[in-house]
């Protein structure tokens, strides 16, 4: 550290070019052109490039041209309305799956875990270290009609005795909600215990029932790590396909296998890049609708948490 | 105008193939990274469009590929489809390295990823490529082929009748087969409880939910075609619609599992899907740890189809590859890949050869068919490019994407 306190010493010398005063004024500018860079190339350029391949019209053997075809996007919401909804559905379950699971793990964790919170926690990052499609491609293993859950569930009678998991809605519901999980528990966890117990204490001490004290007390404590977790599971969700192509059938496919398919199948680019773009303008919508609702401020704190 | 698209050449950056310094900073420039102005910018943003203009065959009178020195040649096929021992014996013979990569996975997806290339008249890095006919077909009338030098490549004589004048490629001026195939039924007789016999036994509602098709039209409608009494390598559009049309309708019914690429394998083995539309060579693999597999090229016939060495625009050495064409088709060779892909093999003399060593693989029908198998096997319906788009997209529709 003091080698580079010399070193910039010198240059920050009165009569310099980069006096102390405006290194002072810069710095916090070319603090930010990293992070502004990226967004630029990974973000603001893709999202007008495509918005301008969407208004091409054309076909990919002779090209396509510019043609401010804005027709492609009503056209296109209502020919894959029905993956559009399934998404939002799909994304929706499983989100409300993962906070039923997430919650009571996260609490569980963060008050009742003791000495082995850290090793909890590494449980819940662990599916992590193996990438997304081999994990699901394992639920496919786990999941074949000859398996001992298949036949276990048609025992009891929970499935008919001609019925499956693989290749059901259910199976990709709760591949989404297995692969997700975590996005839901680590910001659960996070707000809970920032927490400070004393206060749940002090409601009991004033004759609050324990209910009482985890719905008027912990609740809204824990309400940024919820909208995080809702957040951080249902964006990615949506937009997934993997699960659906794996666990599901043509029935079960979500507008990520339809972007999938109009882009490397049937190669038309112009609905291909609309459907990415409305998933864009869901996603910002989402989170401009959130952030509205509890302020940008609580929501980037969760999300850091 | 970028040459490529940004992910792509991330994805090449990435992946370690060869990106010249050069092709860098063109490519910085185009999504303004060193040159800031709109006009990179915007020609970054329209990477779609196409140039129809260089729209044409290449000519095929007149080709010539002098002896040069090779270097290295890049080959890109799809997964698991060599035996890896050939590769060091072309390269001792002709002084040169090999690159094999695996990455030709989908017909669609490889032809995706490289098109912005071709169409900017560069290269794709590779000199050799294993486009299935119908592909190829596009890759030839586009003009993104090479013709083969055929003084390099006297071994070419070796290639089966059957398979000497396909309608993309009247003359192999542009393509010598890798491998051919079957696509037929693939079964479990312990499943379904008894013999299959026709492709319509796919439609027995007693395997309602156990059966899987391709996603892809040309294989599972020309079976369903076939089962309609239609002859799919005539077949019009209307009749490949009406074929697409009856997927549809067993679809809808339940009576079809899933849409597959290569991936009904794992299925079929693991007894999730009891019938399937299957290539030949797949099951032949399958068949070795699950030997209750069946492959049936169904009574009404079977599809066939081959995927061809074509040297791509922008090949840094044809004539290497030209060399290694003729190299595969010296039936020495051609046997040792044979014998291990199973899938069937368009050198002639390679059966005699590998009767010697492995009998009950030379007897093998879906390697080394005979003539009725031959003759009760038909090639993909030839149809203009509008229509394949439109049969592309009714399929697509189909298969819920």
């Amino acid at each position: 550290m003091s080698s580079g306190g010399e070193a910039t010493a010198p240059r920050g010398k009165p009569g310099g070019w980069l006096t102390l005063r405006r290194r002072n004024a810069l710095l916090p500018l070319a603090l930010v052109v990293p992070g502004l860079l990226w967004l630029v190339i990974f973000y603001a350029i893709p999202i007008v490039s495509q918005l301008w391949i969407s208004l091409q019209t054309g076909n990919p053997d002779d090209g396509f041209a510019q043609s401010w075809n804005w027709a492609v996007y009503p056209d296109s919401i209502s020919e894959y309305s029905e993956q559009l909804l399934r998404s939002l559905q799909y994304a929706g379950t499983a989100t409300v799956a993962c906070f039923i699971i997430g919650f009571p793990l996260a609490y569980f964790m963060a008050f009742k875990a003791g000495r082995w919170r850290n090793l909890f926690l590494l449980l819940v990052v662990l599916p992590f270290f193996t990438s997304l499609i081999v994990r699901t491609v394992a639920w496919q293993t786990i999941l074949t009609d000859d398996s001992w859950i298949v036949g276990a569930l048609k025992t009891v009678g929970l499935i008919p005795p001609d019925g499956r998991l693989l290749a059901t809605s259910f199976a990709v519901i709760a591949g989404i909600t297995y692969n997700f999980l975590p996005f839901m528990v680590l910001p659960l966890y996070a707000s809970l215990e920032r927490m400070d117990r004393t206060l749940v204490e002090a409601a009991t001490d004033l004759y609050a029932s324990r209910w009482t004290a985890f719905r008027k007390i912990t609740l809204p404590l824990a309400g940024p790590g919820i909208f995080a977790g809702v957040l951080l599971t249902f964006i990615p969700a949506i937009g997934d396909y993997i699960n659906a192509q794996l666990l599901g059938t043509s029935q079960q496919y979500m507008i990520g296998n339809v972007i999938q398919s109009q882009y490397l199948v049937v190669r038309e680019y112009p609905t291909a890049a609309a459907l990415s773009f409305i998933m864009m303008v869901v996603v910002l919508a989402i989170i401009a609708a959130a952030a509205r609702l509890i302020g940008t401020k609580r929501l980037s704190e969760a999300a850091v948490a | 105008m970028p040459d490529e698209s940004l992910d792509h050449f991330f994805d090449r950056l990435v992946s370690g193939e060869p990106i010249s310094r050069r092709s860098v900073l063109r490519k910085m420039a185009a999504s303004g990274i060193v040159v800031g102005g709109a006009s990179a910018f915007l020609a970054a943003c329209g990477g779609v469009e196409g140039t129809s203009s260089d729209k044409e065959k290449a000519d095929t009178s007149n080709v010539n590929h002098p002896k040069a020195p090779i270097g290295t040649l890049v080959f890109s096929n799809w997964p698991l489809y060599i035996d890896s021992k050939v590769i060091p014996g072309w390269e001792k013979a002709n002084d040169a390295k090999m690159r094999y990569i695996e990455d030709y996975n989908d017909n669609e997806e490889f032809y995706a990823k490289v098109r912005q290339e071709l169409e900017q008249g560069q290269g794709i890095g590779r000199d050799l490529v294993a486009p299935t006919d119908w592909m190829a077909a596009r890759w030839i009338d586009q003009g993104y082929a090479i013709p083969i030098d055929k003084k390099n490549v006297p071994n070419a004589k070796n290639l089966l009748p059957s398979l000497q004048h396909p309608p993309f490629d009247k003359n192999r001026d542009f393509t010598l087969p890798w491998q051919s195939g079957i696509t037929g039924v693939g079964y479990d007789p312990k499943k379904t409880g008894r013999k299959l016999s026709s492709i319509n036994d796919l439609f027995d509602p007693a395997f309602k939910g156990r059966i899987s098709m391709f996603s892809e039209w040309r294989d599972s409608a020309g079976l369903v075609m076939l089962g309609q009494g239609v002859d799919p390598s005539t077949a019009t559009k209307a009749q490949c619609s009406a074929a697409i049309e009856k997927i549809n309708e067993e679809n809808e019914k339940g009576q079809i599992r899933r849409f597959t690429g290569n991936d009904y394998t794992k299925d079929l083995a693991a007894g999730n899907l009891w019938a399937c539309v299957a290539w030949s060579g797949d099951l032949v693999q399958l068949k070795a740890d699950n030997p209750s597999l069946e492959f049936l090229v169904p009574d009404e016939g079977g599809m066939t189809w081959s995927d061809n060495m074509l040297i791509p625009q922008g090949a840094k050495t044809p004539y290497g590859a030209e060399t290694f064409m003729n190299y595969v088709y010296d039936p020495e060779a051609a046997g040792v890949i044979a014998e291990y892909v199973n899938y069937f093999c368009p050198v002639a003399g390679v059966q005699e050869l590998v009767a010697k060593r492995n009998p009950e693989l030379a007897a093998n029908q879906l390697i080394f068919p005979d003539k009725a198998t031959l003759d009760n096997l038909y090639a993909y319906p030839s149809l203009s490019a509008a229509d394949e788009r439109e049969l592309t997209a009714q399929m697509q529709k189909v298969t819920g994407a």
